[in-house]
């Protein structure tokens, strides 16, 4: 059968060696164009049929009129003028703000919140006893299903039952004893706060790793040199944690632009729109009003949307 | 060499995948076909043992008296059911797709049993919620199929897609005489019926409890009292030790909340003022419409009415003395455990109520046509709603119903509504996104009923009114 | 270890932190074990000590066993999408992975890079042509139809953790399998395959979890009472027929999140790994 050879030391100058080698080497590219089609075909056919040709049946779509005309961009304009997607007038104020705003204030208060806690809970756990079951704790939320997350966001928000409720009672602040959730005015927020509670474990992952790179050497030499904890951490830690930055922000974006579960099990986009997002409304426009070609302008604005936060990284990894 | 590998793992992938698809719908046939012929084994083997029975009696006639000719009476009886059942066995069967599953399917299967035996119809009865149809059933038209013979849904949507051809047209099977006013109007197209209406339930007013009543010495206004007097009630209940709000707010998707909303426009605007709602007529910025809110249900929304509770949990919570007041459907009867210690109070001056039907149609692409007319003409019928009746919770939109089958709190409600017109449901008439939007955009108003959200909340829901 | 201010400080913080993140999921908990009636002002109040006796499995049988929507049949109904949805992409992604990584040919790195692309792309843009397709095949309530697009839908970060992974293994080993005459196709499946264990471990955990936590392919695809996955069972349990309570909605809850737990605990280096691995590249 195949015998496990042993590579053959470059010692060995022979001119028959270079001839063999070519010949190898044309034989393996040869065989190698031969053999491209076996082994990426099942993916690549899996993949366009079921997600390169249904995005751009979408694309399409969103041009056209229910009926099947061709619509140009009248589709975009009316979805964009349409209150529960962009409604900001007398801004700054509370919720309802529309769809797209409020997926640009989730990542507003998600994104630095949660890359902030958990660059700080990366640093606080390196050296503590028992931090890979504290670190497990926190990543909890990302291990469970959303439509659970959502359950739970709900529960710890209502009168009663809930810890944020009754911890806003006791304290004396009694409008936020009120479900969360039932209030125009706070229902985004419960769900925006919630989900940096589910999220937060992934950014710590991510910076307990890269913390996890950095030689001890350099932290002594600092010590030796007298450096204190902040100026450690501004002139060694920090730097040497920006790449992961731009990974976890990609991340952390695309999350907050793409929920849905959350927002459907626990606030069902109200009350009065106050909490909907880009993707429950296309859900909505698609499954529940069966206006597909509305729910296609909202999934390519979504695509479009996420195409942009992915560039960034892309390049930036492509010219590592 | 490989690549024939790598074809051949493909190939077997995919043989296996559609194997294990064609196996499971093959699967589900071949059991089915399986008890059907189970059944008919059985009957006929039943079959067998009567006969034998019967050459027993027979044998024993020489030696017998009259009173057994009555005994082989009963034996030909018995026989003439089982050949039924063996035709049955053999006719299709009928699929009925409804939204109820658990208890309410429990209370509903009895009627498609006694179907069967009056019929020799085989029926099958298919849970499927009227959302998830809303979904399904466009696609599956445009396809030609159908996924039940009788399917349960919304009448507006009835109505919409009788506009698209989907629906069998049945105004033959139908005496509108028979039923309540106004019975079939959603379901009615260019004077054209094309669904039928089952059992309903009422939504009269504000429940209450008398025994909770009589203990605090509290009497309940009529719809001839005056709305001082209802205020009045309203003080009084606040004043009872351990009440948290007057009057308790169910939450569900939102429809408890328009339930109470439709009770006032109704009471202070006529039923005319539902149908101009319904129909467009009337806009809900207006100054009448816009008046009733600001008169009548934003001031008791600020103090009267509670935050939305879950709705179950706020019957449990209004039964033990929570609140004093709930505004429900006839429903209620079901859940509670004492239900002739029920009362209602109306709005005062009310004229009409709000009684919604359950809504079946046929579509044009079931198999079974004349077999389903037969099961549509039954369920609309005297003895079909009257089964129904009994089990308690539903109310006949067949006048021909008596009285005495109803259990006595749904026979309390019943005679409740004698008299009072009925007037449609105003968000299951229109429907669509404006129910969505209707039911949204009354949960925001009732946790903060101001002047300004009352103006966005009305201009939202005209926004998507007809 | 030092026993100095610092430390001491820092642990307090960490158990602090430990136990705010562990209060919501302490709550379910407390409120599944509980029967309904006795939470209404909060599950950490215990009116007596009765109520501690009272303590009991019973939402969960309730759940397990419920009348409409029975999380047993849902658990089931998950295993039986997420297993072939796991093995199928990752056999898959891993063959192409590795024509990505040892093969070389013109568009390799534009093609690679479309597909790194598509792996950001949000589900919603592709549901509404797949609905109406698989409704035309007649694939709606058919589980083939949600296996296929979960299988589709894991390729893109599989086939770039695999061939980010295929790239770290030295190919002197499979130069000189080569070079004894092995076919590509027995290199990969003889000797590469069984050195990436470790990777192919990771890419189960991270899409088996995927898999079973998703809700909004299987709300798509699944709307058959008897069909609905775990996930689809929990808000309709929430919204409820008529009892709808937050105990038996909690106890559904823990049911459903349990198995991907488990995993992560059992697995939880493979997961780990998994998750920056994809992420991060090497």
């Amino acid at each position: 059968m195949i015998r496990i050879a042993r590579a053959i030391p470059e010692a060995k100058r022979n001119p028959w060696d270079r001839i063999r080698r070519g010949a190898r080497t044309l034989r393996r590219f040869v065989r190698a164009r031969k053999n491209i089609p076996l082994f990426l075909s099942p993916a690549l056919v899996l993949m366009l049929f079921l997600v390169v040709y249904p995005i751009l049946q979408t694309l399409y779509l969103s041009f056209l009129t229910p009926a099947g005309e061709f619509a140009g961009l009248s589709n975009y304009s009316e979805i964009l003028a349409r209150k529960d997607i962009i409604d900001v007038d007398g801004f700054p104020r509370l919720p309802p703000l529309g769809a797209l705003v409020h997926n640009v204030i989730w990542i507003a208060i998600h994104l630095p919140l949660s890359m902030f806690s958990g660059l700080a809970l990366a640093i606080i756990l390196r050296d503590v006893k028992g931090s890979s079951l504290v670190k497990s704790i926190v990543f909890l939320g990302m291990v469970t299903p959303l439509i659970v997350g959502g359950v739970i966001l709900r529960f710890i928000f209502t009168k009663g039952v809930g810890v944020v409720t009754a911890f806003f009672s006791a304290i004396g602040v009694e409008q936020l004893g009120r479900t969360w959730t039932g209030l125009p005015d706070t229902a985004l927020f419960a769900l925006i706060f919630g989900s940096v509670w589910l999220w937060t474990g992934f950014s710590m992952i991510v910076y307990s790793a890269g913390l996890a790179t950095i030689p001890k050497e350099y932290y002594e030499a600092a010590k030796i040199d007298g450096a204190g904890p902040f100026k450690t951490f501004r002139r060694i830690t920090f730097p040497l944690l920006k790449p992961l930055n731009i990974v976890v922000i990609t991340m952390t974006v695309l999350y907050d632009l793409k929920i849905f579960d959350i927002v459907f099990v626990a606030t069902f986009g109200g009350p009065r729109k106050a909490s909907t997002v880009l993707a429950f409304e296309m859900w909505l426009q698609a499954f529940q009003f069966s206006r597909f070609n509305s729910a296609a302008v909202i999934a390519t604005l979504l695509t479009l949307l996420t195409l942009v936060v992915t560039i960034p990284m892309i390049r930036y990894t492509v010219n590592r | 060499m490989e690549s024939i590998i790598a074809v051949l793992v493909l190939i077997a992938i995919i043989t296996s995948a559609s194997s294990l698809w064609y196996g499971l719908t093959v699967a589900s046939d071949v059991s089915s076909l399986t008890s059907s012929v189970a059944d008919l084994a059985g009957s006929v083997a039943d079959l067998t043992t009567s006969v034998a029975g019967l050459a027993t009696s027979v044998a024993d006639f020489k030696t017998t008296t009259a009173a057994d000719l009555a005994q082989i009476a009963d034996d030909l009886a018995e026989i003439a059911d089982r050949v039924t059942k063996v035709e049955g066995a053999l006719t299709p069967t009928l699929t009925v797709v409804g939204p109820w599953s658990g208890a309410e399917m429990d209370g509903f299967l009895p009627i498609l049993d006694r179907f069967e035996t009056l019929s020799g119809i085989n029926v099958r009865y298919k849970v499927q919620r009227a959302e998830d149809l809303q979904t399904l059933l466009p696609a599956q038209f445009a396809a030609g199929t159908t996924p039940g013979d009788v399917i349960f849904m919304w009448g507006w949507w009835i109505g919409q897609e009788a506009q698209n051809g989907h629906v069998l047209e049945v105004t033959d099977l139908i005496d509108e005489a028979d039923f309540l006013g106004g019975t079939f109007d959603q379901v009615t197209i260019d004077d054209k019926i094309y669904g039928g209406a089952y059992t309903g339930k009422v939504k009269p007013g504000f429940w209450y409890r008398k025994s909770f009543f009589e203990a605090n010495s509290l009497t309940a206004t009529t719809v001839n009292s005056t709305w001082a007097e209802f205020l009045a009630l309203l003080n009084d209940i606040k004043a009872v030790p351990g009440i948290i709000d007057p009057i308790a707010s169910g939450d569900a998707v939102g429809w408890p909340l328009s339930d109470i909303t439709e009770h006032f426009l109704i009471t202070f605007g006529g039923a005319q003022l539902q149908y101009d709602l319904i129909s467009g007529a009337a806009n809900w910025t207006s100054d009448p419409v816009r008046g009733i809110f600001e008169d009548r249900l934003v001031p008791l929304l600020q103090g009267n009415f509670s935050d939305p509770i879950e709705w179950t949990t706020a019957v449990d919570e209004w039964w033990q003395g929570d609140y004093g007041l709930y505004f429900m459907g006839s429903w209620i009867t079901g859940m509670v455990d004492n239900a002739t210690d029920l009362g209602i109070i109306p709005l005062p001056g009310a004229e009409a109520l709000v009684l919604p039907a359950d809504y079946f149609f046929i579509p044009t692409y079931s198999e079974n046509q004349e077999a389903a007319k037969e099961l549509f003409q039954f369920l609309i019928s005297e003895e079909a709603q009257r089964l129904q009746v009994e089990q308690g919770g539903h109310l006949a939109t067949n006048i021909n119903v008596n009285l005495d089958f109803y259990p006595a709190a749904d026979r309390m409600v019943r005679e409740f509504i004698q008299d009072y017109a009925i007037a449609p449901d105003l968000d299951d008439t229109i429907g669509g996104e404006f129910q969505t939007t209707f039911w949204d955009q009354l949960k925001g108003l009732w946790v903060d009923p101001t002047p300004a959200v009352l103006d966005a909340v009305l201009t939202a829901i005209d926004a998507v009114a007809p | 270890m030092k026993l100095n201010k610092t430390t001491v400080l820092i642990h307090i913080i960490a158990l602090v932190v430990a136990s705010l993140w562990l209060l919501p999921f302490l709550g379910v908990f407390m409120a599944s074990i509980r029967p309904f009636s006795e939470i209404l002002d909060g599950w950490w109040v215990f009116e007596s000590l009765e109520d501690v006796w009272r303590l009991s499995p019973n939402n969960f049988l309730e759940a397990w066993n419920h009348d409409s929507w029975p999380l047993s049949r849902g658990v089931l109904n998950s295993f039986i999408v997420a297993i072939p949805s796991t093995i199928i992409p990752l056999l898959v992604g891993a063959l192409a992975g590795y024509g990505f990584a040892r093969f070389s040919f013109k568009i390799r790195s534009y093609l690679f890079l479309t597909i790194v692309l598509l792996m950001a792309l949000p589900q919603q843009s592709v549901v509404v042509p797949l609905f109406q397709t698989m409704a035309t095949l007649g694939l709606i309530d058919n589980y083939l139809s949600l296996v296929l697009v979960h299988s589709a839908w894991g390729l893109p970060w599989i086939i770039m953790f695999m061939r980010n992974f295929f790239t770290t293994l030295p190919i002197e080993v499979e130069e000189a399998a080569k070079v004894d005459g092995a076919s590509d196709f027995e290199i990969f499946y003889k000797i590469v395959l069984p050195m990436a264990l470790p990777a192919l471990a990771s890419v189960v955990v991270l899409q088996f979890m995927w898999v079973w936590n998703d809700f909004f392919l299987a709300k798509i695809f699944i709307y058959e009472d008897s069909m609905l996955l775990a996930t689809q069972r929990v808000p309709l349990i929430g919204r409820g027929e008529y009892q709808v309570d937050w105990s038996l909605l909690s106890a559904a809850s823990i049911i459903v999140m349990i198995v991907p737990i488990i995993i992560f605990v059992l697995l939880q280096k493979y997961y780990v790994k998994g998750m920056i691995g994809w992420t991060v590249k090497g």
